[in-house]
């Protein structure tokens, strides 16, 4: 802490005389969460990183990890980066609720990134990652390539479930919803987020969106997937699957996924 | 009432419940039989039948290994869940599934069977020497929170979250979408386990009288100590590899039958089998009501209704509690 303080306070001086457009650009960003990660690589300039959260680095989480190469990473906790003296720290949301008190503590620079929940929230979250790492106009190129990669929503809509491993699905009304309609895909309401094998045979939609999340490794979850019941879909029902990973943070990264999902529904 | 009449009475009440468990939601099962017979017969023998079948197999060797427990520790605490078997089991069905690389319900049953059996050797090794009632239990109690936290330290360097959370639900225990499989791996070992248990009948009433007593009467009581724990460690591990931990079938079913049958540890265990299987599908059954828009975990639903229930018991027969 001894050699921080100055670094610190220097920062703080900085960022207290300047007004908010002049700031200086932040050349050591750190993101403590897998949805900031994701945004922070899609958006920051060559060497503008220091460091992401360690499953920001991990290709079974996200398509972006070979981008995190070389890049420090940290467990989400602040004080595993704070000898980093990041300039800005990007958090996302109640994930990252004591780093966000104790960044606001010793005066860091934050930006949380809250969850979104609709598809303005995700464009406003690109739009403030953006500003804050002095790259707007990349920000806005990602909202027009998102805006564009979704398209309009198809008047014709089938039934659609998005699938994961023991049953995992998504909100009627979320995020993930509202982005596959785009695709021509209404997401059937299952209460809880989980679908149980005979509410699927009973009641079975007309494309599953099966996720290939983690599918190499066994698991429970996909041993749920393997189960011999399920044989008994009818054949109206489709499956056709989609890179998993982007669904976590559904982020910039699904718009490109309904895309490929609505070429091949076509 | 006669122990055959406690026995015919349990055995009506399984059946009972079982077919409940098979028809659950007859009205929509019977539309959707209107509408298309060949997934409403697959959903009856591929998810109705595997999940009645568990229920049946897997309460009826808690309550059997409890009884089995409480006779030959002479404890009234003892049971699967409070003495290790069970955190055991869990602990050596993790290990196999993440740390093994090798996943599977055959998998997972070799894993929670060997953990089983080393929870409850280490108990018995304890309990060697003439160790006093609160010794045992209270080894119990720690070789119990001894796995649980080993348990939690695997589960804290899994190598993904994902795998934390795959955990997490499993050990809450449930008997939803499980398959015939799950049947075919985990029935041989239930069965077999439970037999062993049974076979100690007369040697656990004989045991009741003292350890002297026993031996005079010709039991063998370490081959009886022997037999007992192989066939714990087989059901209870089985079992927690298929279904999770189902804790308080094991605790309280005894105690609820013991009094039933003269007191006599050895007669309660077929019977203790018989109200495990029929407490284990009633819970099942309560799980599955819309409380909350979905199902509910089955060691949740066992805890919630057993504990109160225990403390009941215990309140009632503070003055009679012994095994």
């Amino acid at each position: 802490m001894g050699q921080l303080r100055p670094v610190l306070l220097a920062a703080l001086l900085a960022s207290a005389m300047m007004p908010a457009a002049l700031k200086a650009t932040p050349m050591r960003v750190v993101s403590l969460n897998l949805c900031t990660d994701e945004l922070a690589l899609l958006l920051a300039a060559p060497g503008q990183l220091a460091s992401v959260s360690f499953l920001g680095a991990d290709a079974n989480e996200t398509p972006l990890a070979a981008r995190a190469k070389g890049l420090r990473t940290n467990n989400g906790r602040l004080d595993s980066v704070i000898a980093l003296a990041p300039d800005l720290v990007l958090t996302g949301g109640a994930t990252n609720s004591y780093a966000n008190e104790l960044a606001a503590r010793l005066h860091v620079r934050v930006i949380d990134v809250p969850q979104p929940q609709t598809l303005d929230a995700l464009y406003a979250n690109i739009r403030t990652v953006a500003a804050a790492l002095g790259r707007a106009p990349q920000g806005k190129a990602l909202v027009a390539h998102v805006a564009a990669a979704l398209g309009p929503v198809p008047v014709r809509q089938t039934s659609a479930l998005l699938l994961g491993g023991g049953g995992y699905t998504a909100g009627a009304q979320g995020l993930a919803a509202a982005m596959l309609r785009h695709a021509g895909l209404t997401q059937m309401d299952v209460p809880a987020g989980q679908v149980s094998l005979e509410r699927l045979l009973s009641n079975p939609p007309q494309v599953i969106v099966k996720t290939a999340y983690r599918t190499a490794q066994s698991s429970i979850g996909q041993g749920w997937l393997q189960h011999p019941a399920l044989r008994a879909l009818p054949a109206s029902t489709r499956t056709i699957s989609t890179d998993g990973r982007g669904w976590t943070c559904m982020g910039p990264l699904v718009a490109d996924e309904i895309a490929r999902l609505r070429a091949q529904l076509q | 009432m006669s122990r055959a009449a406690l026995m015919a009475t349990l055995a009506l009440l399984v059946v009972l419940l079982a077919t409940a468990s098979l028809l659950w939601d007859p009205v929509a099962l019977l539309a959707l039989y209107r509408r298309s017979p060949d997934v409403a017969r697959l959903i009856l023998v591929e998810l109705r039948l595997p999940r009645a079948l568990l229920a049946v197999a897997i309460g009826a060797s808690l309550g059997l290994t409890g009884a089995a427990m409480q006779g030959l520790l002479r404890n009234p605490l003892a049971s699967p869940d409070v003495l290790g078997p069970s955190t055991g089991a869990a602990l050596g069905a993790v290990m196999m599934a993440y740390y093994a690389g090798i996943g599977g319900t055959l998998a997972l049953a070799a894993g929670g069977i060997g953990g089983a059996m080393v929870a409850l050797t280490l108990l018995l090794l304890l309990s060697r020497g003439g160790a006093s009632t609160a010794t045992l239990v209270l080894a119990g109690v720690a070789i119990s929170a001894l796995g649980g936290a080993l348990t939690n330290l695997a589960l804290s360097l899994a190598p993904s979250p994902f795998a934390l959370y795959d955990v997490m639900f499993w050990l809450l225990g449930s008997l939803a979408d499980r398959s015939l499989i799950h049947v075919a791996v985990a029935l041989p070992a239930i069965l077999i386990g439970c037999a062993l248990v049974l076979s100690s009948a007369s040697g656990l009433d004989a045991l009741a009288l003292g350890e002297d007593v026993a031996h005079s009467l010709g039991v063998d009581v370490p081959v009886l100590r022997r037999r007992i724990v192989i066939g714990t460690a087989l059901a209870v591990g089985a079992g927690v590899a298929v279904a999770g931990s189902i804790g308080f079938i094991g605790l309280v079913v005894p105690h609820l039958v013991r009094p039933r049958v003269g007191g006599r540890p050895g007669a309660a265990l077929l019977p203790s089998a018989f109200a495990g299987a029929a407490l284990l599908l009633a819970a099942d059954l309560l799980a599955r009501l819309p409380l909350a828009g979905h199902e509910l975990k089955l060691g949740v639903v066992t805890a919630l209704v057993g504990a109160p229930f225990f403390l009941w018991l215990i309140v009632r027969q503070r003055e009679s509690l012994a095994p």
